[in-house]
């Protein structure tokens, strides 16, 4: 088969799936183009956009390398979500506790080790029991989603709020802005200054990025280097790609596979606590709109290279962005939802044709 | 008189690769004529022509002087040719009479009694008995090779075709198979045989004809012929002799397994206490058939399975319950049975797969990280060793032949510090001088200090390469008694559980 035709065979796939996205629009009583401008719009139309992409790209970055290290060691966490919220939740509470800036730093250890943790029942019970991690994860979910509704709804509570919520964080326990832009009178850019309530009030602040985004880059740039070039990486792969061979080379594969899952968990957990930290100030019900499950998407499409989580989750967090003004023309949200799901299967499809193609 | 089958240049390319290049040849009625040939000669691809499973590029195939262009498998059965291949047909869940029924159903509604009769009567011409009624997962492999050739009989095939019908057969269960077959052809059958067995074809056969990369390069009355003549004929130059071991007092740790007791998969006794004790400088053969405890005692040696009771001692270390990473530090290194499963990482590199299972070791390693330079000439070293031959050491394993992969693994068992080697059919896939040079360089390391225990479902390789040869049957370990060491057919015995 010849190259151009296989070319020839993915365009006709994309235009299919560009086609089921325009129809699914016109059924929904908009015009294709009136919708994509608005997506365009309302993802990267100015700067207030741009910052909300970020905001909603930055827990993918963390949740997607969750379920990524988790798959390079052949295993599905589909838990990411809920080790994110226990994380959020543990980083809440340590930091309302300590207060200040040890608060922050401590808060973020401990919504790690807190999302490491939460996996240990589903790494145990895979590694000494056989029971599938793919089942134990999403049970987990549903503990961690209760469990953490409950003891916001409850004990952990802010006296003085009528929802479910924790009381804000201080100013000087959130991380610290990297880069402002505000628009009041002209333009200024400020760096490393703490989020002003009083501007946010306003209105008057139009863009502004935290550590969290770099840092996640950063981690993912080294998860990759690792396991490119470290002997355990090198194991935990192995393992990830023919786990009976792995035992054969003498790895121990059920120790590699609690320490595999309990990392991802950590990288989840890291999300969560940064979205404390860094965007949300508190922990409340309903956390988390489905960043874990989200994330599952971003794995999938950031491919064999960790360091395509990173575009992945820019993307998932643009449309996801963009979903919120289509809201407002009457378009069902989920609309983005489908763009995501044919994405994947586009991505996977072509995937699939390059590996028959190096037969 | 007109030959039976007459192949006449016939030639057959799968894309760049030709498998059959103007191959001329004719089997007359009653004999037993073996097809001759290394892997990838064109042996069964040939024999595929004939029963209709392959269509030739050019050339035809004529029975009893008549062509025949064959466009599938069923209308050379109708024309009489069955095939046994390689791996049996032979359904496990089912009874013997349905797998000897099965695709050439008598009827509609199949009538039991009548059905019987007819097998009965067809075991009862070869002297075979069955219990038509068992299930064919009862049957021994000698059993199930039987129930292949009255597969053939129940399609009345008059032209019998069988695929390395010994691979999986004791001797005394190989004699008997050629006994049947000979009786077979004095009745008018015509039968062909491929094997790269050439002790098997002299013993057995009455003409050969030799394929070597796709040609016909001999084609011969074996009554002229012995096994070393065929060898020539086969790989193109006379096999080497094999150097004589010289009396090594090289040191080493040795294996010493004492009564090793070890469960298979379903919970039964798979290795059944077994002692045995490897010097440095041995080569030991394992003889046994297939599923005899060969698989889960290596396993337990290597430290993937559960040794139950018993111990196992590399020099005065007892490794019994030790994890495999200490196994392989303490110098095991094994050439594992199924190569796709246990001793390769498909997508990997070379370069990776060259590494794997030695990657703790020092001098392949800077502290936490992989040393990339160290790794590099290690992978050069393995596929230099046995001339795997490869593209470039970035490409994955999977891009390489079979017979190209067991070179890499066996050479990377053997690349650093091996001690104790667990061969598992070290040559499988490979042709005559690669086993040559694998099983050499496996002498090589025990000349050194090293051991070596091998297990192959071929005896006469055993015998030819190892020091001396045990057999397992049953989970249990039996050695030959003395003055028999080396006699084939008492090996064979202990293989199937009878007494040498």
């Amino acid at each position: 088969m010849t190259k151009a035709f296989v070319g020839w065979r993915l365009i006709a796939l994309y235009a299919g799936l560009a086609l089921i996205v325009v129809l699914l629009l016109l059924g929904s009583g908009v015009q294709p183009a009136t919708a994509g401008a608005r997506l365009w719009e309302g993802a990267f139309g100015s700067p207030q956009a741009w910052r909300g992409t970020l905001r909603q790209m930055m827990p993918l970055l963390f949740a997607g390398l969750s379920v990524f290290i988790a798959l390079r060691a052949g295993l599905f966490n589909i838990g990411a979500e809920g080790q994110l919220l226990i994380g959020a939740l543990a980083t809440a509470m340590t930091a309302l506790t300590l207060q200040g800036p040890v608060g922050m730093v401590v808060g973020i250890v401990v919504g790690v080790l807190a999302g490491a943790l939460w996996t240990l029942p589903a790494g145990l019970i895979k590694a000494y029991r056989g029971g599938h991690e793919v089942i134990t994860t999403i049970m987990l979910n549903n503990i961690a989603l209760l469990v953490t509704g409950a003891l916001v709804a409850g004990p952990l509570k802010a006296p003085d709020k009528q929802m479910p919520t924790t009381p804000m964080l201080d100013t000087a326990a959130r991380l610290p802005s990297l880069l402002r832009l505000e628009s009041a009178n002209g333009t200024t850019w400020t760096f490393g200054s703490p989020e002003d309530p009083g501007i946010r009030a306003l209105g008057r602040l139009a863009f502004e990025m935290n550590l969290a985004i770099p840092l996640g880059v950063i981690l993912i740039g080294a998860f990759g280097w690792w396991l490119g070039r470290s002997v355990r990486g090198y194991e935990v792969g192995a393992m990830g790609e023919n786990p009976v061979a792995a035992r054969f080379a003498g790895i121990d594969t059920r120790r590699t596979t609690v320490a595999a899952l309990a990392a991802s968990g950590g990288a989840a957990g890291l999300g969560g606590a940064l979205l404390v930290l860094g965007q949300e100030g508190r922990f409340f019900a309903g956390f988390s709109p489905g960043y874990g499950f989200d994330a599952l998407g971003v794995a999938i499409l950031a491919g064999s290279s960790p360091l395509g989580i990173v575009p992945a989750a820019f993307v998932f967090g643009a449309l996801n962005k963009g979903a919120l003004s289509l809201q407002v023309i009457d378009v069902p949200k989920g609309i983005t939802g489908v763009i995501l799901g044919l994405l994947i299967v586009a991505f996977a499809a072509a995937r699939v044709r390059e590996a028959r193609n190096d037969d | 008189m007109t030959p039976t089958v007459e192949f006449r240049a016939i030639s057959k390319r799968f894309g760049d690769v030709r498998a059959l290049e103007d191959v001329s040849m004719s089997v007359r009625q009653g004999e037993i004529h073996a097809v001759l040939g290394e892997n990838g000669a064109g042996k069964t691809t040939l024999m595929r022509v004939l029963y209709g499973a392959v269509r030739p590029d050019a050339g035809e195939v004529l029975l009893d002087g008549r062509a025949h262009a064959f466009r599938n498998s069923a209308e050379a059965i109708h024309a009489g040719v069955g095939m046994v291949s390689q791996h049996y047909s032979i359904i496990p869940e089912i009874t013997c009479l349905e797998n000897l029924m099965l695709g050439a159903e008598p009827g509609f509604a199949i009538a039991p009694r009548p059905s019987i009769d007819r097998a009965e009567a067809i075991a009862q011409r070869m002297g075979f008995q069955f219990d038509w009624k068992a299930r064919a997962d009862t049957l021994s492999p000698g059993g199930a090779q039987k129930l292949e050739i009255l597969k053939l009989l129940w399609r009345r095939s008059r032209i019998l075709v069988l695929d390395e019908p010994t691979a999986m057969l004791s001797p005394d269960d190989a004699d008997a198979l050629y006994a049947s077959l000979r009786q077979l052809a004095q009745d008018g059958a015509t039968v062909l045989v491929v094997t790269h067995r050439t002790r098997e074809v002299v013993t057995h056969c009455d003409r050969a004809t030799v394929l070597r990369a796709g040609r016909v390069v001999a084609s011969l009355d074996v009554k002229d012929a012995d096994a070393s003549t065929l060898a020539k004929h086969i790989i193109g130059h006379p096999l080497a002799e094999l150097p004589p071991r010289p009396m090594t007092n090289a040191s080493g740790p040795g294996l010493t397994l004492r009564s090793v007791w070890v469960k298979g998969d379903r919970g039964d006794d798979a290795v059944r206490g077994v002692d045995l004790r490897l010097e440095p400088g041995e080569v030991v053969g394992l003889a046994g058939v297939d599923g005899s405890g060969q698989r889960e005692l290596f396993q337990a040696l290597i430290g993937v399975r559960k040794i139950e009771r018993g111990d196992v001692l590399v020099g005065d270390r007892s490794l019994a319950h030790a994890p495999s990473a200490q196994r392989i530090a303490a110098g095991i290194r094994l050439i594992p049975e199924d190569r796709h499963l246990e001793g390769v990482i498909e997508r990997w590199s070379l370069e990776a797969n060259a590494m794997l299972g030695l990657q703790r070791r020092q001098e392949l390693r800077s502290g936490p990280w992989v040393a990339t330079g160290a790794r590099r000439r290690l992978a050069e070293e393995v596929v230099a060793r046995f001339d795997t031959r490869f593209g470039k050491l970035s490409d994955p394993i999977a891009s390489l032949s079979g017979g190209n992969q067991q070179r890499l693994v066996a050479a990377r068992a053997l690349a650093r510090d091996a001690q104790v080697i667990l061969a598992f059919q070290p040559a499988r896939g490979l042709d005559l001088d690669s086993t040559q040079r694998v099983y050499n360089a496996i002498r090589e390391a025990c000349d050194h200090g090293a051991c070596a225990l091998v297990v192959s479902f071929d005896l006469d390789e055993l015998l030819e390469y190892c020091g001396r040869v045990a057999a397992i049957y049953s989970g249990v370990l039996r050695s030959p008694g003395a003055g028999a060491e080396r006699d084939r057919y008492a090996i064979g015995r202990l293989m199937v559980g009878a007494d040498a």
